[in-house]
């Protein structure tokens, strides 16, 4: 069972998919219940605190925004535990923790920088696509176990 | 009082753990801070249609939300625009959605572009002053300042009290802001004395600038208000341009506003955020280091060339440094009086006037609009005539007590 | 500072989210009533939010996968079931993750093509998909060419 890193972090597709084909996904949504499951001071809606950010730059030095710094907060543990990792190219639409698109490149470039195993892939548009996407899916998937299905 | 709805369109704050401070700002001012709805679809047309391509979801959304809210579609009080400082996505966007809903709708707005240390206490005045625009309109229209009224404005550097009867300023203190109280206790002394009248006498009272709290409570004011309302309201009062569009700029001891003003109501508005190099301190500094009184450091400018001191630094220490090289090298007090101006007036250019439209006519007021070196640089720079009102240092002081007339009983 | 201590600490909360054309979000609700022995099942437009013990929640999830594994996908969420923080009613407007999921629902009938379509492919028919395109840019010296060829 492998620790896949997923892209965007918030998808349902991706996080229903790596689960269902036994492997662990990485979602930001584990981040998120890890902050609003501690103890601390009140900082809603995310439980960041002003914190975050300073953590963040173990990713992203100080004059990058305060935003995409606090995003790496989330991010960076996750791409830094991650086994393997299936990216869509497409996340046009992916709001809130994928929001912002600097975070997202940075993202996309130290997940490539771990030298893991990636699938890249884009959002099915026909049913044909549909088929391929979740073929593709599960193949890799099934690599990561040696190739048994 | 009713909450005001203010709409927020912003990519970063909750991720940068600055949500808390915003709904804290908002609340402290009896306003609610919302998100405006749509729906996936709204948002995709929205946003192709509003024709700005960007990159990140969240100022997709902004944009989106924008549009809403100027068509109707979702209403709201006012609306508050926050995006990351440092992110050129994000500035383009909130620049270009500031001036699609000042344009096209009455809302007023306000942008903000926050870190992680921004706090609820420095988006308060502007919090304020949006929720003022939103809730007191009727108040705001008052054009006339009828009879026997106090206005004080307790600023950083220098506390303002005026004495108006039927529409003319007839008594005014100022001195320099120590004690905030007894500093408002004497300027309303000498305000009193000058007017000839008692504190008894006075019909109403209103309090703005820092102190606007403390003093007001002290006075038992009428009306206690922020001070970007309130200067623009005393800037097209005491400026004669109280209909259509104008500007309004204060360069202050410690912070800075300019302000876009439409029929004497603020539109759109920054204020602060840049270092002490670009305030009225550096050039009381200046001043102190040539030898000569504030009152002569215009004049004394307006003999000299900018141009022959390189002088351009936002931090007060770097400029002294400028300031005590030049004069070391040789250069006149004159020219580096009008260096000093310059410099001021580019940095308030650079950091602070890109974040409205500038409409004539343009109103420098407060304490440094005296400075005739400083207005001279601004003039250049913004390429147009600028109108320095009579009594354009009280201007807060006059702004409160117009408006405070509009509480005198019975009225 | 205000201090914040948690609700619902060391729950997982999931989102069951069903697209299908044989199983409504209040079907796949009294099922889940039915085997839910004291885990907090909470119905929405989409489909079910189920909140208690990894194992709890596990169990609830794969007994209900069985209804109609195709439609049926899962995805973890960070906040309980309606928390003040997120919710629509409070923020005045859907939090910003809604609209990624409006977006995912809109096409996820495609994966669900594949689901059910994969089983019945031989491994060696199954179709690999198109990288991600990526925009070519016209060689240059091709476009000398293609210039010259159009001049002579």
């Amino acid at each position: 069972m492998a620790k896949v890193f997923i892209y965007p972090t918030t998808s349902l597709i991706l996080s229903d998919l790596v689960a269902r084909f036994g492997h662990t996904p990485l979602s930001a949504a584990l981040q998120i219940r890890d902050r609003i499951q501690t103890p601390g001071l009140e900082s809603p809606p995310l439980q960041i605190t002003p914190e975050g950010p300073k953590k963040g730059l173990r990713w992203a030095a100080v004059e990058v925004p305060s935003g995409v710094r606090g995003r790496m907060s989330l991010y960076g543990p996750m791409i830094e535990e991650a086994e393997a990792a299936i990216i869509i190219n497409n996340p046009d639409f992916s709001f809130g923790c994928m929001g912002c698109a600097r975070t997202n490149e940075l993202i996309n470039f130290l997940i490539r920088k771990r030298k893991v195993p990636i699938l890249d892939l884009e959002y099915p548009e026909t049913d044909e696509e549909g088929v391929e996407f979740v073929a593709a899916i599960k193949r890799f998937l099934d690599d990561l176990n040696g190739g048994a299905a | 009082m009713t909450r005001v709805r203010i709409a927020q369109l912003s990519c970063g704050p909750e991720y940068s753990g600055v949500q808390k401070e915003i709904d804290a700002a908002a609340a402290a001012v009896d306003a609610e801070i919302f998100f405006p709805d749509l729906k996936l679809a709204d948002l995709k047309q929205s946003y192709d249609e509003f024709g700005l391509d960007v990159r990140s979801p969240d100022l997709k959304l902004a944009i989106a939300r924008a549009k809403a809210l100027v068509e109707g579609r979702i209403e709201a009080d006012a609306v508050f625009i926050a995006t990351c400082f440092r992110c050129a996505e994000a500035a383009i966007v909130r620049n270009e959605l500031r001036r699609f809903i000042h344009e096209n709708s009455k809302l007023p707005v306000v942008s903000y572009s926050f870190t992680e240390r921004t706090t609820s206490g420095t988006l308060l005045t502007r919090m304020e002053a949006l929720t003022t625009i939103a809730r007191r309109r009727a108040l705001l229209a008052r054009e006339v300042q009828q009879g026997l009224t106090m206005g004080i404005d307790s600023g950083s550097s220098t506390t303002k009290a005026v004495v108006m009867r039927d529409n003319t300023i007839i008594g005014t203190g100022w001195l320099p802001t120590t004690a905030v109280l007894e500093s408002a206790d004497e300027a309303i002394r000498r305000a009193l004395s000058e007017a000839g009248v008692t504190r008894e006498e006075i019909q109403a009272v209103g309090t703005t600038g820092y102190g606007r709290f403390l003093v007001g409570d002290h006075v038992n004011a009428d009306l206690i208000q922020e001070e970007l309302t309130v200067n623009s309201k005393g800037a097209v009062f005491l400026a004669d341009a109280q209909h259509g569009p104008s500007t309004v700029i204060d360069i202050g001891g410690m912070d800075n506003k300019a302000i876009s003003v439409q029929d004497g109501i603020p539109g759109t508005f920054t204020m602060g955020g840049i270092c002490a190099g670009a305030s009225g301190r550096f050039l009381e500094m200046t001043s102190k280091r040539l030898g000569v009184d504030i009152t002569e450091l215009g004049p004394l400018a307006m003999k000299g060339m900018s141009r022959k001191v390189p002088m351009n630094s936002y931090c007060i220490v770097f400029g002294t440094q400028s300031l005590v090289n030049a004069l070391a090298a040789g250069s006149t007090p004159e020219d580096v009086a009008a260096a000093a101006c310059h410099s001021v007036a580019e940095q308030v250019f650079e950091q602070q006037l890109q974040e409205v439209d500038i409409k004539e006519p343009v109103i420098m007021v407060g304490g440094t609009s005296l400075i005739q070196g400083l207005v001279r640089a601004m003039e250049e720079l913004l390429q147009t005539k600028i109108i320095v009102p009579h009594h354009a240092q009280y201007i807060g002081a006059v702004g409160s007590a117009l408006l405070a007339s509009g509480f005198i009983k019975g009225d | 500072m205000t201090q914040y201590s948690p609700r619902y600490a060391g729950t997982v909360t999931k989102y069951i989210f069903v697209e299908s054309p044989d199983m409504t979000p209040s079907d796949l609700a009294i099922r889940a009533y039915e085997i839910s022995q004291g885990v907090m099942i909470k119905e929405t437009c989409f489909g079910l939010q189920v909140t208690g013990s990894e194992d709890d929640v596990n169990r609830i999830i794969d007994s209900l996968r069985m209804l109609d594994p195709s439609h049926i996908f899962v995805k973890d969420r960070g906040f309980p079931p309606g928390d003040s923080r997120r919710c629509r009613a409070n923020l005045g407007g859907a939090r910003p993750g809604y609209f990624g999921h409006e977006f995912e629902i809109g096409l996820i009938r495609r994966v669900s093509k594949g689901l059910e379509s994969l089983p019945a492919r031989k491994p060696k028919d199954t179709p690999h998909p198109p990288a991600p395109s990526r925009v070519r840019k016209l060689d240059a010296a091709r476009l000398k060419k293609i210039i010259d060829s159009q001049e002579s």
